[in-house]
């Protein structure tokens, strides 16, 4: 260890700063988390460079350490043309993306098939580093949070034009777009920002006066907050991508047909230098299966992505590249804890016990999911706290329970909607659970009956789901934090809570979550969410499942999103 | 004769309008809220409430229906809920690609079946005959997905014969755009093989019985003669019917071979839309569909009646 060089970081960092340097200094985290971390809290590379190379031996040098993460990003705008010059250049690529179920509204889209258009044109605060795992600099170069994390001022990128009338980018677009974004409530921003917290500073500065100190601020603009792509100051409301086609991306959009597919052309405008490949052209699928075909008969060069029943054979084919994204996707399996069979917690343990989660990872996804502890905080979160046991299946416990709970037979129906691999799920749960002594009946039905008799009916409205069904499954799919699951499924009240859960531990725990900006606190708080969440067992959380994209090993340098969105500016032709 | 075309017709647009009707009632009664079906189920209700008043939801049915009836007369669909855009060049669109699909599978089948037809009916319970007959029930008893599945993953992807995606690249030349449109046609020819091979038989065997065939064969007409002069005209009258039939069917789009091949023809877009409460893509589909079949029927009337004078005698009053 080096103190004089770890000293001189510690005089000039900022507390935030200050707390995630001596977690990482004292081995509380490990060195990837705490260059996810900072990229985050906005540290610099020479500042993380001088920590991990202070912090010691067995350190990787720090630039290729910390390049790893920061600098590939397609920010630095030499990247993006010294890949450029190394790879063949010129050529287009076909890829398969879901069709875009509802107008190309930046700030209206709710489905993965917009989500991945729009982010072709428009570039986001913080874009996605090419593990696909976290944020890099994307329209700002970089951003810095107060003591505590409730002001955050964003330093924009220069040089920057609008594809449409080569105007700059500055700080106003992000401004209008911030209030668009306030004003139609979008579900990240929400409680976060007002329509009075953002202000340009300068052309080249935004500043973010959070209602609250929030040390994810920057994820909550990024890639991972799909509708915050910035858009020009004059794009009103309800403006649609194929009405005004524009954005500062590296792609124009040249064609848009709801019924068949979009053209994209490379902005020679753009700020990271000419892109390897002339044009990209989307195709509509509105099934995987005809996807994976279409890949695998050549039709198509890429999938945005594949869910593993029908794209298996992709996994082991040769030529193609498949990129695995660990992600926080997963499935609830909710119990009632206010009234019924499950209203005794052992009951509810005594399920869950009986979960043989390596199986359901390995006949389910052919291993490609992470273990799920009947919680919600996902293995790739940072502040994840592995030290928390793991729930193994254990039928001998599970039956011990039920005969103490006084329910040595349960019999229930398990509630599934129609999407997936939940039904296959369902079964699977359903002949686990008959060695313990419970006779689950599964019932699948379609998404919309599903959701809206089972799972969350609109009535009765207070409070909300209380006309849930005792016992049923519901897909999450990927945050890049987990407040939502905490927050609408978990907390008391809260607008999914169909297990009706009410604990003010966990009450508690969450707010301690929410309101934390050192990694240290968060990992504090989610330890005691772990804590509680597995002890009461409100709901089940067998796995969390990867999100797969694939591509033909004829092209390199493309990466993916969970969230629909493909990246194709440092993409080229082998 | 011009009577009887005209009589067609004005029975056509009644029809129609009965169609627009029922459609608009459909629509109307389901419960729905369509503001909530754009917006999906977490936007605010003062939102949801606005996007109501805009596309006038909340007035009388009446007030409703009277607009409805005047943009289908004006041909003036409005815009998609949920793509916002325009209606009518994304039915065309459709129905056009479905068109050319069923033209290529129906010009695949149809020669080809009528020849087994007319073939196994002069060759009646022998083994051609049987075979033919075992063989159209066989086809189409298998539904065009399974035989687009099986021809996706033994021609498309083993043997790579044949492209597995309908649509050729834009600016192809006509042969490429036929050789990605061959799966999929071939898929629904086989299953309409059976059918209108069977249909042709049965008509034949029936006319090869009748007196006036074994008149026309003792007066010493040859085999060739007699069948064309003949037996054709009379025996392809069921078989004209079922096609006329057919064609409307095929042009509502076949959602199996479509979403196999990914095939942006009616059934896919029909489909995307009732699942989103797209009403007025459903709207203007169940129209444009509409008219088709009429136009289908009333051609095929046309043909039998040009066919058989007797149905002509019979509907010319």
């Amino acid at each position: 260890m080096d103190y004089s060089r770890l000293d001189r970081v510690r005089k000039s960092a900022t507390p935030l700063e200050l707390d995630l340097v001596e977690s990482y200094a004292r081995g509380r985290i490990t060195r990837r988390q705490f260059i996810k971390r900072a990229m985050v809290i906005g540290l610099s590379v020479p500042t993380v460079s001088a920590v991990i190379a202070a912090c010691g031996p067995g350190a990787a040098s720090p630039a290729a350490t910390a390049g790893g993460s920061a600098s590939t990003a397609p920010a630095a705008s030499g990247s993006a043309e010294a890949s450029a010059s190394s790879a063949a250049s010129g050529g287009s690529i076909k890829v398969a993306l879901q069709r875009p179920a509802a107008a190309l509204d930046p700030i209206a889209m709710q489905d993965l098939g917009a989500y991945g258009m729009l982010a072709t044109s428009f570039e986001f605060l913080a874009t996605l580093e090419p593990s696909g795992l976290d944020i890099a600099p994307g329209l700002a170069e970089s951003w810095t949070p107060n003591a505590d994390g409730s002001v955050w001022t964003f330093k924009l990128r220069p040089n920057v034009k609008w594809q449409k009338d080569g105007k700059p980018f500055t700080a106003d677009d992000v401004v209008a777009t911030m209030g668009r974004l306030v004003e139609a409530g979008n579900s990240g921003l929400k409680g976060v920002i007002d329509e009075k917290s953002t202000k340009a500073v300068d052309p080249t500065t935004v500043e973010f006066s959070l209602l609250g100190p929030n040390g994810n601020f920057p994820y909550l603009v990024s890639v991972f907050n799909a509708q915050t792509v910035i858009t020009p100051v004059d794009y009103a409301s309800g403006t649609t991508l194929d009405q005004m086609p524009d954005g500062t991306g590296a792609w124009k959009l040249d064609s848009y047909d709801q019924a068949t597919g979009a053209k994209f052309s490379r902005n020679p405008d753009w700020w990271g230098g000419k892109t390897p490949l002339d044009s990209i052209e989307y195709v509509w699928f509105d099934a995987t299966g005809p996807m994976v075909t279409a890949y695998q008969g050549g039709q198509v060069d890429a999938i945005v992505q594949f869910d593993i029943l029908s794209g298996e054979p992709l996994l082991t084919d040769a030529n193609t590249d498949v990129i695995a994204t660990r992600a926080a996707t997963h499935r609830q399996i909710w119990m009632r804890t206010d009234t019924g069979q499950f209203k005794d917690k052992r009951v509810r343990q005594a399920l869950a016990l009986t979960f043989d989660r390596e199986a359901m990872i390995q006949q389910l996804f052919k291993g490609k999911a992470d273990l799920g502890n009947d919680h919600v905080i996902a293995p790739i979160y940072a502040y994840f706290d592995p030290s928390v046991p793991q729930r193994t299946r254990d039928i001998e416990k599970a039956k011990a329970l039920l005969a103490e709970a006084g329910t040595p037979n349960v019999k229930a129906v398990l509630h599934a909607g129609q999407v997936l691999e939940i039904a296959d799920l369902a079964v699977l749960i359903q002949s686990n659970a008959k060695e313990a002594g419970f006779d689950l009946e599964v019932a699948v039905e379609s998404l919309d009956t599903f959701y809206g008799a089972q799972w969350c009916p609109a009535e009765p409205k207070d409070p909300p789901c209380s006309g849930a069904a005792e016992l049923g499954i519901v897909d999450y799919g990927h945050r890049a934090t987990p407040d939502v699951y905490l927050n609408s499924a978990l907390k008391t009240k809260g607008v999914w809570n169909s297990s009706q859960y009410s604990s003010p531990a966990f009450d508690a725990a969450f707010t301690e979550f929410q309101a934390a900006v050192g990694v240290e606190q968060q990992r504090a708080a989610c330890t005691k969410i772990e804590t509680v969440l597995l002890e009461d067992t409100p709901i089940g959380v067998p796995y969390f499942y990867n999100y797969f994209s694939g591509s033909s090993k004829k092209y390199k340098g493309l990466y993916s999103s969970a969230l629909g969105q493909m990246f194709f500016s440092a993409a080229s032709q082998v | 004769m011009t009577r009887w075309i005209l009589r067609r017709l004005v029975l056509s647009l009644i029809t129609l309008w009965l169609l627009a009707t029922i459609v608009f009632v459909i629509a109307n009664v389901l419960p729905n809220d369509v503001g909530r079906t754009i917006l999906g189920p977490f936007a605010p209700q003062a939102t949801v409430d606005a996007l109501n008043e805009r596309l006038g939801t909340n007035d009388p049915l009446l007030e409703q229906y009277v607009r409805a009836m005047r943009n289908l007369v004006t041909l003036d669909f409005g815009n998609s809920f949920q793509s916002r855009q325009p209606v009518l060049p994304l039915i065309l669109g459709a129905i056009g690609r479905s068109g050319i699909l069923a033209a290529f599978a129906l010009l695949l089948t149809i020669p080809v079946a009528i020849a087994a037809g007319l073939y196994a009916a002069r060759r009646r319970d022998r083994r051609a005959d049987r075979a033919i007959v075992l063989l159209g029930v066989t086809l189409s008893s298998i539904p065009e997905f399974v035989v687009g599945t099986f021809l996706v993953v033994v021609v498309g992807v083993q043997l790579r014969w044949f492209p597995v995606t309908a649509r050729a690249p834009e600016g192809a030349d006509p042969v490429t755009i036929l050789s990605h449109l061959f799966m999929p046609a071939l898929a629904m020819a086989l299953v309409y093989f059976g059918y209108i091979a069977r249909m042709t038989r049965a008509g034949t065997v029936e006319v090869l019985e009748s007196d006036y065939i074994r008149t026309a064969t003792m007066k010493g007409l040859t085999t060739g003669q007699t069948m064309r002069r003949h037996v054709l005209r009379n025996a392809l009258v069921p078989t004209v019917a079922v096609i006329g039939v057919q064609i409307g069917y095929l042009f509502g789009g076949i959602i199996g071979v479509e979403r196999i091949f990914n095939y942006n023809g009616m059934g896919q877009v029909m489909l995307f839309a009732a699942q989103r409460k797209d009403i007025p893509v459903l709207q203007a589909g169940a129209i444009v569909v509409g008219i088709v079949y009429m136009l289908a029927t009333l051609t095929s009337d046309l043909i039998i009646a040009w066919m058989n004078p007797r149905a002509r005698l019979a509907t010319g009053r």
